[in-house]
């Protein structure tokens, strides 16, 4: 009996239990983590109290009978003995494994800066961190980073009452998924809401005064606060791993099977550095989809099947404030042939990247109509993703860039979408609601009967 | 995809561009006239002179399904439809940017996300198309759109040749 043991309990540890136990009945899996498996990316929606609590959390003692996981939550990893197959946790404890899958995730990296161990300056990272926001119900709040994690949570913060301000050290915002351009309507917009974005603006220190924080800039200006939200970037977690002989880069190096250059050993997620769709290297995308990708392939090789991964495929989308922006693939038209157009009176951005006739990423910023309402943002990501030769219409769409559609059904993508998997030939039967019992069958809609009579 | 499973299968050349099945669509899902919100959406192929409605077709990886981080997308069962269960969506919008046919929505109303659910077996928009060019039958999904992507690729192909 194989004895699987999955280090990390987000979406990629959680992915992997799920896809090992369908394909293997009999192997024995433990799933160690030092929080409660939650799903961090939930977290905006639990501070905007939008939510009910349960819904961060993906596992329960109903789910862990189910999938037959022996849950060993409130301990973390603390070394590796790759030579003995064995894992020591920090509670003096240790696990024998068969194969590891390591999907520690990623931590907040904070810049080395005076006053951060105040309890009125948090990162929001854990269901943790959110409980020491909540618990303080702050009314003025900065967000030192305005990158992805930052913004994300800035429309909860908005719900919740909060005055908020932003200061980054660069000069644009969402430096990782927007070009200039596009995070300029983004910026614009929130000026116009009365959201405050200082730019190009470093922080020397932060001073807890007993009622707040106050912000000291690098030029010498003051900020005063109830709370400080850190949000300057992350780190992934393999520090336990030194010595164990494994490569890594910015993350752990793993082949196309999501194994390190140890072949017990499997990584997955925002830890992992694994094949990207788009250029054939290695890269770090540390967004839940990956996350599960990675989790699903790992699982799957663990548990015996020879699953090939043709990469991941970074992707972002973004609410703020009503104005949404969504990013794909190589995204930065820094040196890359692009095609866009842009309106920004009317807040509406559209930008593509070309590799020869292939379109390898691109860009979207407008109202839900522009964006999440439209067939668009999807069709743009199915041509990334099957990476399509476009031939004669890259001159089309390049003269009609707001006719995706036309380009996508002839491409034929569809078809080749149609017929592919991640884990190649089989029906995904996984995903699907968690816990049981399963909520009742959708119900037809009523106004289905006043229209439709028999 | 069992072989008992229906499918909306797309006429394009049936379709005259009347636009009630989006109206029937936003009222069944959404209680209003509203095609902006429907999830059928006709799409003008002005150089075919033609027209298509188009929407998910319950693809079995379910870029979608996988994607949710709250697993609040499940396949019904009969229909092997994916439908979002409404009370679990949080309104992250992933499952929109994960789907790679453009076929999930946000909803500005609700502020989660809606997709077809085959009107659990019934789908209104086939009722409302007054041509017969949406049916909901036994078929590969892949069959009306590759066909139809066929046709509009050679389209150009032969108008380009007229340029030359
Ligand atoms: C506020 C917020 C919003 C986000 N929004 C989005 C979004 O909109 N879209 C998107 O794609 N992504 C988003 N993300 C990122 C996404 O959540 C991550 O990419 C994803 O969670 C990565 O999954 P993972 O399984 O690799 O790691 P994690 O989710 O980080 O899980 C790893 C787990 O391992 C545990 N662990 C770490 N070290 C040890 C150890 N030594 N021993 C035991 N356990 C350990 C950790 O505590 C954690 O529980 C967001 C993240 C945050 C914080
Ligand atoms: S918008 Fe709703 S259904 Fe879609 S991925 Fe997010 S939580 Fe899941």
């Amino acid at each position: 009996m194989t004895r699987h043991v999955i280090l990390g309990g987000g979406p990629a540890g959680i992915h992997a239990v799920e896809t090992i136990r369908q394909l293997d009945t009999e192997a024995d899996v433990t799933l160690v983590c030092d929080e409660a498996p939650c799903a961090r990316m939930v977290l905006p929606y639990h501070l905007a109290g939008t939510i009910a609590p349960g819904t961060l959390f993906t596992t329960d003692d109903a789910w862990a009978l189910e999938h037959q996981v022996a849950l060993e939550i409130g301990c973390r990893a603390h070394r590796i003995d790759a030579a003995a197959h064995r894992i020591e946790l920090d509670d003096g404890r240790s696990l024998d494994y068969d194969r590891l899958l390591v999907a520690t995730g990623s931590s907040p990296a904070r810049p080395p800066i005076e006053g951060l161990d105040s309890p009125r300056v948090v990162d929001m990272w854990t269901v943790a961190d959110a409980g020491t926001f909540l618990e303080q119900d702050p009314k003025d709040v900065v967000i030192v980073g305005a990158g992805f994690i930052g913004l994300v949570i800035l429309d909860a913060l908005i719900k919740r009452g909060c005055r908020v301000r932003f200061l980054e050290i660069a000069s644009v915002i969402l430096p990782r998924m927007l070009d200039a351009n596009a995070a300029g309507l983004i910026s614009a917009h929130l000026a116009n809401k009365g959201i405050e974005i200082l730019t190009g603006e470093a922080l020397s220190q932060i001073e807890d005064t007993g009622s707040g924080c106050r912000l000291t800039l690098a030029g010498g200006d003051t900020l005063d606060c109830d709370l400080v939200v850190m949000a300057t970037g992350i780190h992934a977690n393999r520090g336990f791993l030194e010595g164990a002989g494994i490569a890594t880069d910015a993350g752990i190096l793993v082949d196309d099977h999501l194994r390190t250059t140890d072949p017990a050993i499997f990584a997955a997620g925002d830890v992992a550095e694994g094949p990207d769709l788009l250029t054939g290297g290695h890269a770090v995308h540390a967004i839940q989809p990956t996350a599960i990708d990675h989790g699903r392939i790992a699982g799957a090789n663990m548990a015996g099947l020879d699953a090939a991964y043709s990469g991941s495929l970074a992707m972002n989308v973004l609410h703020t404030q009503a104005l949404e922006s969504c990013s794909f693939g190589r995204w930065s038209p820094e040196g890359m042939e692009s095609t866009g157009l842009s309106n920004p009176g009317a807040g509406i951005h559209r930008q593509y990247i070309w590799e020869d006739d292939r379109l390898v990423g691109g860009s979207l910023v407008g109202p839900t109509a522009a964006v999440s309402g439209a067939n668009d943002a999807g069709m743009l990501k199915g041509l990334v993703q099957t990476g399509i030769s476009l031939g004669t219409w890259k001159d089309y769409l390049k003269d009609h860039p707001l006719d995706l559609r036309r380009v996508y059904v002839a491409s034929g993508a569809p078809k080749a979408l149609l017929s592919s998997n991640l884990l190649t030939g089989r029906a995904s039967t996984g995903g699907g609601y968690r816990f049981p019992p399963r909520p009742p069958k959708r119900p037809r809609s009523t106004h289905h009967a006043v229209l439709v009579t028999r | 995809m069992t072989s008992a499973t229906r499918t909306l299968q797309i006429h394009p050349d049936r379709c005259t561009g009347c636009k009630q099945c989006e109206l029937a669509c936003s009222w069944v899902q959404t209680g209003t006239f509203q095609p902006s919100r429907s999830l059928i959406r006709v799409h003008v192929f002005d150089e075919e002179a033609s027209f298509a409605p188009y929407t998910c077709f319950q693809c079995d990886e379910a870029w979608c399904m996988q994607a949710c981080p709250v697993n609040a997308i499940d396949v019904e069962p009969d229909t092997q439809a994916k439908v979002v269960i409404d009370d679990v969506c949080v309104g992250c919008g992933l499952c929109v940017i994960a789907c790679p046919f453009g076929t999930m929505f946000f909803d500005r109303g609700s502020h989660t996300a809606e997709k077809c659910d085959l009107c659990a077996d019934d789908p209104a928009c086939v009722h409302a198309c007054p041509t017969a060019a949406i049916e909901y039958v036994e078929a590969d999904p892949v069959g009306w759109i590759s066909a139809f992507g066929e046709k509009v690729d050679a389209g150009r192909r032969d108008s380009l040749k007229g340029e030359l």
